[in-house]
Parts: C-alpha cells; structure tokens; sequence
C-alpha cells in the first residue's frame, strides 16, 4: 500500500483525527495524482465533483512531500477556513510542527504610517468615520497582526478603511518610517520562512504580475502551486496581466500632492496648482461620456475628436506634473514617491490608448464620477505558461467545475496549460435520485419581456412546495428586482433580496428565518454552502451567458472569428456552462441532500448546444413536468 | 407521393404505452440524425407532454433539440411536438401517434404510422394503410420490435 493509500485508509492517520472518517476512491486517486504530479514537478487540472473531498486530497500529499507548497484559493472567507479548519487538521495527521501562514492583501493590513498621518486630528472627518477612526486607533494598540478582520465592531465596508490601510499607490515601502513594524511586511515576512503558504488568486497574481513591488516575491520560493476553485483563475489572470488607467488614482495622488503643498511644502504653490489642473482635467474627460454607467470599446472612443483632445490635454498635464514635482525632488519622502507615481501614471496612459498594439482589448467603464480605460490581455495562455516553465514547481489546478462537455480543452487552451495531465472525478452523490432538474413547459423565449410573469407563478410555485428553502437566482438586477416585488405581492414567506444587506448577512438571515426565500445574482451563484432542507430548490431564470455587450467579451470574440474559430462554441457555451455548474452545485452538498434546480430558459431542451450544457450538469433526474417537481419536493422529508 | 411506414406494434408487449414512446422517440432521433425536420402528431396535449417527457429523459448522447407546440424560438426546432387541433407544419417526415388519417399527407415525404395491439385501434389502422395505398403513396410495412435491430 502507497503513503498516500494508507494515509486514507481507515485505520490510519487521517481517520485517527477525523471521527467517523470513510474513505472515498475518488479521494484517494486525486491525493494519489497530486503526489505524483509533486513528485515529477508536473502540472495536473483536476475536476472533482462535490463531495469528492479535494481539499484533502490535496493538502495531505503536499504536506507528506515535505515541500515548501503555496494554496491560493477564491475568496476571503475560502482562506480562513482552509487556514482554520482544514490545514489544521490534516497537520494533525501528518506533522504539527510545519511552519503556516495565511497571508491577505494588502487592504486586510492596518498601515501604521497613515494611523499616524491622520491621528493628530488635521484631517476633516465625518463623524460616523471619526467614530470608527478611534476605534481603529483603540485596537491598533492591542493587535499582534494588523488584521483589519481581527476587528468585528466596525462594517466590512466602513469608510475608515481606505484611510487606515494602504494601496499600491501611497505606500512608501522600504522608505517608509514605520517600515520595520509594518504589519503587511510581517505578514509577507511570516509568509516567506512558511512551509505553507495560504493566499487568494487576486494576491497571487497581484504578486506574480509584480503590481505590488517592494517586498519581494513570494512564488519563486514554492515547489508547489496549487490552485482550489481554479475556474476563477483565468478571469483574475487576466486582470491583472492587463494595466488599467483610472481617474480615482489620479485623483487621488494629485489630493496626496495638494495635501502636501498644504502642510510640508508650502511654498510649493506652482505645484499644487498644476496638481488641481491635472484633477479638472480627469474631471472633464469623464463628463464627455453620459452620465449613466457604462462600459464600452475604447479604441473606438479615442476615434472621436473631443476625447482624443482631452487625452492629449491630460498628458500634458501630466508631464507638467512631473517636471514641476521634479524640482522639489528630495525634500520629502512621501512626494517623491509621488513623482514616481506620475511617471507610471503616463506611462501607463500610453500603454491603455496606444490603439495599434494586437492581442489586447482597450476599453473603458465609468461610474457615475469616474473612468477606469482598461487594457486586457485576449489570451494569458503565452504569458501564464512562460511564467510556469520558468517557475521550476508542480502546479495543481482544481475545482468543481472545469471541463466543458466532458473535457478539459476549454480551461488548458485557455490557460496554456498543454501538458497538463488531467483527471476528472465524478462526485460520489447519487444525482439520480438526489435531485431533479426540469425546465418547464411553455415559457416565453428567454429575451422575451413577458416571461418575467411565467418567472413569477413559478417562482411562487416552487417557494410553495419547499417551504421557502429556495434560492432564486437571477442573471440580472433588473429581472431579480421586477420578479421580487411582484412574487413579494402574492406569498407571505419573508423574501430576502440581494443588494439590501451584505452577502454573509443575508445568509445568515435566511439561515435564521426557517420560511425565508432568497433572491440573488451573480453573488450566489459561486462559493455559498448551504446543507440539507435549508436548501430544497433552486430556480435560475435563464442560462447566464455574459452579457454580450461586454466590451472585453467582444474583442475576445472578434479574435477569435479571425483566426477562423466558431466564438459561440469556444467561448460563450463554455463560459455560461461553468458558471451554471457553479449555480447547480449549490444544491446537493452532500449525500443526504435532495432539491430541484428548476431552469426557466426553454433553449436547453429546443436548441442543439443544451445538449453540451445537460452532459455537463451532474446527471440529475430530468422533467419538464412542475407537477413532478412538486410532487418530489412533497417527498422530501 | 409520400412513403408511409407503418410499424406493427409487439402484440405480447407488456406496455403497449411505453413501446409506443420508445419506437417514436427512436424514430424521431434517426430521422433528426439525417439532419432532417420532423414533427409528432398526437391524440391529445396529455400523449404531447409525454413524448416531450419521454425525449427530455433519453440518454444524454441521444438527445433530442425539440419543442411542444406552442413553445421553442421562431425559426422552430427539429423535432416538434403537436396534438390534434393544434397547428400541423409542414415537415420532412411526419410520426403519427394520433390513430387519425392525415389528410393534407402530400406535404411530408415520410410519414410514420403505428398498428396499435388493441382490436378496434388495429381495425382503424388498417383503414388508415388502405386510405393512403388508394391516394397512391409508396406503402413499407415493418414490425416495431425490428426497428431497434434494423440499425
């Protein structure tokens, strides 16, 4: 019997710390590929369906390699509870005295030198956030680690934040005075002499891509990547392998600029001025767009005259920027990181409207006050498969949700990840009679307005049958807001509606209100965890294909028509496949769990392309008959 | 001229119901296979709902892109589902589940027909064949339980 075999046998080390663990072959044959792929420094994807067990079927062969191994995971909350929970317990089984860290973003970690600029009181502040400010202030003094989580008595969105925690743009670094306290660098430092390292996709790239400089790298130092809920890792790659150009960051350096002129350099009068231009001259760049939110091609916009001009205005100003801060040069630590900053700033205004550079994607987006112009790559697959070969590491890459119609072409092309071996894992949950899916009978064509009343009556229907155990989910603000108010008219079940409250508050309320009925977008589709009868049904209004107004969608597509590909085939379907896997996986979570997936949108039964999405579901019993749905519900004990 | 196949079904069938389903849906994949349209005539909506049930469940390597009359995007689809009363398009090949003669049957190139088990069903669809013999169509005759084996 290998390691790996005996590690998941019962008796042996994981069911010594595990009550009542069992072992699965689907388990044992991933922890058996990963040590292989660790072993040969190879790169492995892996789907494992729900209930497989892929957490520790990856950190138990990383941990008996002894290898220095990083895990990034999804989110946040993901982090915490590998950190907490499951390496923790896996460590128990195999060697307690290996050296982890957990290790956030920058924005988690209190800043010591911007506590200190505004703590004496020379800032105006609304009350609400000088509230929250001594509140900051009380904990700092107590905290070991900075973490702005530690701190539950102030909102996960609270205004102090931004003034307590630093960016990429106003950290000084290895110049700044409180350098050796700083809690970011003791985090990276505890990170680097870890054995473990557990981050988030948006830190591992935001450090691969070296767009947070100053601290040195963490990656080059693993043998060992691996990658849990890997499906999000092209969208976040992607991101930060571009550049974007934002007029809150200009805004923001040239008020730190202002600032300045106000309090150390006040006879820097010139400078301050041309700091306020180059702020009106944003200002004035994001009044040539309407007024309502949009985002849209951005090569095409520079086309226009007026904004051309006002590129070319901003550029001056800028470079003015520059010159004039130049002169000042060396007479305050803080400005001259400053100037720095302007030169990557036009810098990086040339790269987003140099409209002649291939295999990228200019475009723009506004809120209401301000434009980010936005530069993407098409395609990471070059860039990301560079970075592992020089990367002399095993790459694990898994999730729940990776192949398309029973292979993994989609996400290796995608990924440049052509000599991955690859391994796909049914879920052990008996889908056939766990669950039900129907798409019911005589609805409207999807883009047809009127089906917002056939969304209503079945929305109805199903919250009558489970009791109000139901998400439903929506592929739009609009149409979830339209159907709410109306379903809201006709029940008397309590209907929670997304946007109302935070994400995790709005869990817990329908946690805690047994007849409660949810409705959610994009947000909860991915990454909720809600067992047994709390969660009985869930209904998705239409296949959630990306909005094909997406800019960046857009020009992925035109180049993919150039080099003569069937873009609906090889992009769209495997998009919204994904991510209607992730919807359909919040149902069943583990092998007690029954519930329906009701799916309002006809075209998987009438067009050829639902046959890709049904062979990529878990194969649930099918109807199309809402009598069978109600009737299994009614089962359900 | 239409060719009219009618199938004989298994008179020791233990569900004549269900050999009805099974030789339809067969029917309805080979025919969608060769990329033509077809379109499934039936008693009633209640017969309707259970082919479209009965498709919607086939093996996912079979499935079948089809819609109830009444449903589906304009351009249709190719295999529709329609009861007697309900509008009749025009198609390649035509199956028909309603044990009624089809008069306009110069618009299908094929039409598929059934010799239920029962006796007065059987009778009627004897009239059926000799109606369509007379109006000149090329008549074929196979059993049901052959249908699978043929291929």
């Amino acid at each position: 019997m290998s390691e790996i075999e005996s590690f998941f046998s019962n008796p042996g080390p994981l069911a010594n710390v595990i009550a009542g663990f069992t072992p699965r072959e689907a388990q044992t044959t991933m922890a058996k590929a990963v040590a292989t792929a660790i072993q040969e420094r190879g790169s492995l994807v892996v789907e494992a369906g729900t209930g497989t067990g892929k957490t520790f079927a990856y950190l138990a062969p990383a941990l008996l390699s002894k290898k220095k191994f990083i895990v990034s995971t999804g989110t946040k909350n993901l982090q915490e509870q590998l950190f907490h929970r499951d390496l923790p317990t896996v460590k128990k089984a195999i060697d307690k005295t290996r050296k982890t860290a957990l290790l956030k973003g920058r924005s988690n970690y209190l800043c010591l030198h911007r506590l200190s600029q505004h703590g004496g009181g020379n800032v105006l502040l609304e009350k609400e956030v000088l509230n929250e400010f001594s509140l900051v202030r009380k904990w700092a003094s107590t905290t070991s680690t900075g973490d702005i989580g530690e701190l539950k008595s102030i909102k996960e969105d609270a205004k102090v934040l931004p003034i307590v925690t630093s960016t990429v743009d106003n950290c000084l670094g290895k110049d700044c005075p409180s350098y050796e306290d700083c809690y970011l660098v003791k985090a990276r430092r505890n990170a680097m002499e870890a054995d473990v390292i557990v981050v988030n996709h948006h830190l591992f790239f935001a450090d691969l891509a070296l767009k947070d400089t100053g601290f040195g790298e963490l990656i080059p130092d693993v043998d060992v990547v691996i990658f849990d809920e890997a499906h999000q890792v092209p969208d976040i790659a992607s991101e930060y392998f571009g550049e974007n150009f934002s007029s809150r960051q200009v805004q923001d350096l040239t008020k730190d600029v202002i600032a300045i002129t106000r309090s150390v350099l006040k006879d820097a009068d010139q400078l301050g001025k041309i700091a306020e231009k180059c702020q009106m001259h944003m200002a004035d760049l994001r009044l040539l767009f309407p007024h309502n939110p949009g985002r849209g091609n951005w090569a095409q916009k520079l086309e226009q005259n007026d904004i051309a001009n006002q590129i070319t205005i901003i550029e001056q100003s800028l470079n003015q920027l520059f010159e004039i801060a130049n002169i000042h040069q060396g007479r305050d630590k803080d400005l001259d990181m400053m100037i720095e900053r302007v030169s990557e700033f036009s810098q990086c205004l040339g790269h987003v409207t140099d409209v002649k550079r291939t295999g990228v994607s200019l475009w723009y987006e506004t809120t209401p006050r301000q434009i980010i112009l936005h530069l993407t790559p098409l395609s990471i697959a070059d860039k990301f498969s560079t970075i592992m070969k020089a990367q002399n590491a095993a790459w694990i890459f898994t999730s729940a949700t990776l192949m398309v119609d029973d292979n993994f072409d989609h996400y290796r092309n995608h990924m440049g990840l052509y000599d991955a071996k690859t391994l796909s894992l049914d879920s052990p949950f008996d889908y056939q009679n766990q669950a039900m899916l129907c798409i019911p009978r005589f609805l409207p064509e999807p883009n047809d307005r009127a089906i917002k009343y056939n969304l209503v009556d079945i929305a109805c229907r199903l919250i009558d049958a489970s009791k109000g155990r139901a998400f439903i989910l929506f592929t739009s603000h609009a149409m979830m807001r339209e159907v709410a108010a109306l379903v809201e008219e006709k029940i008397d079940n309590p209907i929670l509606v997304q946007g109302s409250t935070t994400k995790q508050a709005l869990l817990d309320e329908y946690l805690k209100n047994q007849n409660a009925v949810l409705f959610g977008t994009g947000a909860f589709w991915e990454g909720v965890d809600v067992k047994g009868n709390d969660l009985l049904c869930v209904m998705i209004d239409k296949l959630p294909f990306a909005s094909p107004d997406d800019p960046l969608l857009q020009a992925r597509i035109e180049d993919c028509k150039k080099q003569g590909g069937n873009a609906f085939a090889q992009i769209q379907i495997p998009q919204a496949v994904i991510t209607l896997k992730q919807g359909a996986g919040r149902l069943i979570r583990d092998e007690t769990d029954k519930g329906v997936l009701v799916i309002c949108d006809n075209r998987l039964v009438t067009k050829q392309y639902g046959q890709i999405f049904i062979a990529s579901l878990p194969n649930m019993k099918r109807t199309r008959s809402l009598d069978a749905v109600a009737a299994f519900l009614n089962k359900i004990e | 001229m239409p060719i009219v196949t009618f199938y004989q079904l298994d008179n020791n069938s233990q569900d004549a119901k269900q050999d009805i389903l099974k030789a339809c849906s067969y029917l309805l994949l080979e025919t969608v296979k060769k990329r033509k349209w077809a379109a499934v005539l039936c008693i009633d909506k209640q017969q309707a709902e259970g082919v479209d049930e009965f498709v919607w469940q086939h093996p996912v390597d079979s499935f079948i892109p089809h819609n109830l009359v009444g449903e589906g995007p304009k351009q249709g689809t190719p295999a529709e589902i329609t009861w007697l009363g309900q509008a009749l398009n025009s198609r390649h090949t035509l199956i028909n589940l309603s044990q009624t003669m089809i008069e306009n049957h110069r618009q299908y190139q094929h039409i598929i027909d059934f010799v239920p088990v029962e006796e007065t069903q059987k009778q009627q669809a004897r009239e059926r064949y000799k109606q369509y013999k007379l109006a000149g169509c090329n008549m074929q005759f196979t059993p049901a339980n052959q249908i699978n084996e043929s291929n």
